[in-house]
């Protein structure tokens, strides 16, 4: 495997406050790599180890095969480029000219910029499209176009690694989407291997190849977006709650922040018969409200099965196209009996699944509160013949048993907590 | 010669003509007014005529003194606006002006100083570099030195200087006069030895500057920024400040304490020119010694037969473009 940047052993620390711990990497060629993790986890004191601005007080740093002790600093600056989240400049200079500084470690002190470098300087402003304001002044141009000059700046010093420190965080969305996908068509086509702290974890999603979630220091986890970006590692590193599905277009994880007014745990248990997706929506919601939850019967693999293992609920599970058998049946009836309340969302019945309605009918819940979720005809969702219809006839004459609509059920839990107390 | 070249030898012959312009000026107007044609005669045809003495043992000399100071402090000024990314940053900001004021102060009062101009040059010179280095190792923290500490142990030894320079007139009042042409700068015991010592270390001084254009233009991009493109920004903030004060100590001990010209200067460049180091150290030069030249004159010519230190001149002109450089900054929003 072809590995750009080697971390073995690092540890760094400011005086006698240890700031990176036992840090050991390898970044492959060509990649884009994400460091998440809450403030003061590390993030940019790593990034400046890697550019050797700091100097570890022990590990290797290999860029290729060299090691970065043995480079002078003009020797890395030909290898590793440098992006800040902006620049501020006191006295102002003109695009082109901030461009060309880049070709500084080629300079020659007695020759002075080469045709060639300025060669390179303007086809790094090609790629990045600022060539069109070259001579236009760096303090009259946006956010956006301010980064794509630094961006210019970065790619005519010729790298092979380019860390970023927040690139983006100063952005307008419109040029955060810009920057990002300039970087990864740099990383593609010239075979960067680009490193980035990134604040945003939707766009270290959308963006990395790998990423890195460092916390208090040490490499937490590191992987692909679905490997690092789950519900527990956020938990664990950035003491948050959140709630995770899939961007519907990329595919790669995506994290709503959940809102921790609502945090507070409720000793309430709800037990959602639910199947095929139609309870992600509420497990989400009530977990963020606080409350306790149980799901059943689910197929493993079923991605209200997926959801439940995200969030660590008691699951009924039963192997995909099984019929229920009696322990999974069991399971379920075990969890219903522990909730105060039950929910049974619109699925569609078949052989396999009619347990799931059958238990509903048993005399040892007739205490607890159910709640059948209605959409559209329950006869379309039969396909049974008509058992598990004439099954749903007795239950909604049951007295325990309360028919509502879509969205509805929150609210109604939410009360009846309050009640309770 | 493409457009780009055709502008800058525009500037360059407007520049030198400025300069000349200048000159003339200086050397013709005074207590005896000496015609342009008179000038050329004597300094360039070796003439003998009557104002000859006047022009070839006190004006020249004057005013030559004038245009290397000038040309010194304000290619200083400029370096360490960009070393220090401030532009309201000169030779006063570091201490070293003070500090240079202080070592000839003290060679006045302890009587070195009667041992010539040399002494008391050496001890200007002293004077600027102890106190840059003791000022950087005041704000030296971890192996770097944050700029901002940098300028307010500058500003503070500064004053403490100035103060014990204020005590010493009040203990030494004999040598008032001595000590407070060296806190005003004057440039009126000028003479040709002054001008040959000073002109040996200014003008290589300058020179050398220039050689670091390049690294004092990414300098503008920050320290950390800088470091990244590959200058060792430890090694050229103490390259040029050691230049600096070489600089600045041969000034001090030729004219004395002569404020905001350095800072000035390279505004002045910038707002003509733009920022390039590789342009604004040679232009602020060549404008800096103009202006001390004419500054000069001015405070000759003004109060016949009296006085006024260049010193004060430079201030009066200088004070009033300073506010309105903070007040471009200011609505800069910084």
């Amino acid at each position: 495997m072809d590995y750009e940047v080697r971390v073995e052993g690092l540890d760094f620390s400011y005086g006698s406050k240890s700031i990176l711990k036992d840090i050991n990497l390898s970044m492959k060629t060509g990649s884009f790599i994400s460091i998440i993790g809450p403030n003061g986890s590390g993030k940019s004191t790593f990034l400046r180890n890697l550019s050797r601005y700091l100097k570890p007080q022990k590990g290797i740093i290999m860029l290729g095969n060299d090691d970065i002790r043995k480079l002078s600093q003009k020797e890395i600056s030909k290898k590793v480029s440098v992006v800040p989240q902006n620049i501020l400049m006191e006295f102002d200079y003109k695009v082109k000219d901030m461009v060309l500084m880049g070709r500084y470690p080629y300079v020659k002190r007695m020759k002075g910029e080469t045709a060639e470098d300025i060669k390179i300087a303007e086809r790094s402003m090609k790629y990045t499209n600022t060539l069109e304001f070259s001579n236009r002044h760096f303090s009259e141009l946006s956010g956006g176009e301010k980064q794509r000059v630094i961006l210019a700046q970065a790619l005519a010093q010729q790298p092979r690694v380019l860390l970023m420190d927040e690139p983006i965080s100063h952005l307008d969305l419109q040029y955060q989407v810009e920057i990002l996908d300039l970087v990864k068509k740099m990383t593609l086509e010239e075979g960067l291997t680009s490193i980035a702290v990134l604040h945003d974890l939707n766009m270290a999603s959308a963006y990395s190849d790998y990423i890195i979630m460092l916390k208090e220091g040490k490499v937490f986890c590191k992987g692909e977006p679905k490997e690092v970006l789950t519900v527990e590692n956020i938990a664990q590193t950035f003491n948050t709650n959140v709630s995770i599905s899939k961007n519907p277009i990329t595919g790669k994880p995506y994290v709503y922040p959940i809102s921790t007014i609502s945090k507070k745990k409720r000793n309430f248990r709800v037990h959602i018969i639910c199947g095929g997706g139609t309870g992600v929506k509420l497990i989400q919601e009530l977990a963020a409200s606080g409350f306790d939850i149980s799901t059943g019967v689910l197929n493993i693999g079923d991605s209200d099965w997926a959801i439940s293992k995200e969030y660590e609920l008691d699951v009924a599970e039963e192997t995909p196209f099984m019929d229920i058998s009696q322990q999974a049946y069991d399971k379920n009836l075990e969890l219903a009996l522990a909730a105060k309340a039950l929910v049974l969302l619109p699925i569609y019945f078949s052989r396999a699944n009619i347990k799931n309605i059958k238990l509903l009918m048993d005399d040892r819940l007739d205490d607890k509160t159910i709640y059948i979720l209605e959409n559209g005809s329950f006869a379309q969702r039969d396909y049974t013949n008509g058992e598990a219809m004439s099954i749903y006839n007795m239950l909604i004459e049951k007295p325990n048993v309360i028919q509502i609509k879509e969205g509805q059920l929150k609210e109604i839990l939410v009360k009846a907590d309050e009640k309770d107390e | 010669m493409n457009k780009k070249n055709i502008k800058r030898f525009i500037s360059i012959n407007l520049l030198i003509l400025f300069f000349a312009i200048c000159f003339f000026i200086s050397v013709g107007i005074g207590a005896v007014d000496i015609p342009l044609g008179e000038i050329v005669k004597i300094i360039f045809l070796g003439e003998n005529t009557d104002n000859r003495v006047i022009l070839m043992d006190i004006r020249l000399p004057r005013v030559l003194i004038a245009a290397v100071l000038g040309a010194g402090l304000s290619a200083v000024g400029g370096v360490m606006q960009g070393i220090f990314k401030n532009p309201l940053v000169d030779s006063y900001t570091l201490g070293m002006s003070s500090g240079a004021a202080f070592g000839a102060v003290i060679s006045i009062v302890t009587g070195i100083g009667v041992f010539g101009y040399a002494t008391t040059g050496t001890f200007a010179f002293l004077g600027a570099v102890s106190t840059l280095f003791f000022v950087y190792y005041l704000s030296k923290t971890k192996n770097r030195v944050s700029i901002n500490s940098l300028l307010l142990s500058g500003v503070a030894v500064s004053y403490f200087l100035s103060s014990v320079i204020s005590f010493m007139m009040m203990l030494f009042n004999n040598k008032i006069e001595h000590i407070v042409f060296w806190t005003m700068g004057s440039l009126s015991s000028s003479t040709w030895q002054k001008f040959i010592f000073s002109t040996c270390l200014v003008i290589p001084g300058v020179l050398l500057l220039n050689f670091f254009a390049r690294e004092l233009n990414i300098m503008s991009l920050g320290e950390e920024s800088a470091h990244y493109i590959g200058v060792d920004v430890e090694r050229l903030k103490y390259m040029l400040l050691a230049i600096c004060s070489l600089i600045v100590g041969a000034v001090v001990s030729t004219g004395g304490t002569i404020g905001f010209l350095g800072l000035v200067a390279p505004h002045i460049v910038r707002l003509i020119w733009g920022s390039d180091y590789r342009r604004l150290i040679p232009y602020s030069a060549i404008i800096g010694a103009s202006i001390l030249m004419l500054s000069d004159t001015l405070g000759r010519v003004i109060i016949q037969p009296a006085e006024i230190p260049v010193g004060v001149m430079t201030s009066v002109l200088g004070g009033p473009f300073f506010v309105f450089l903070l007040r471009k900054q200011k609505s800069k929003g910084a």
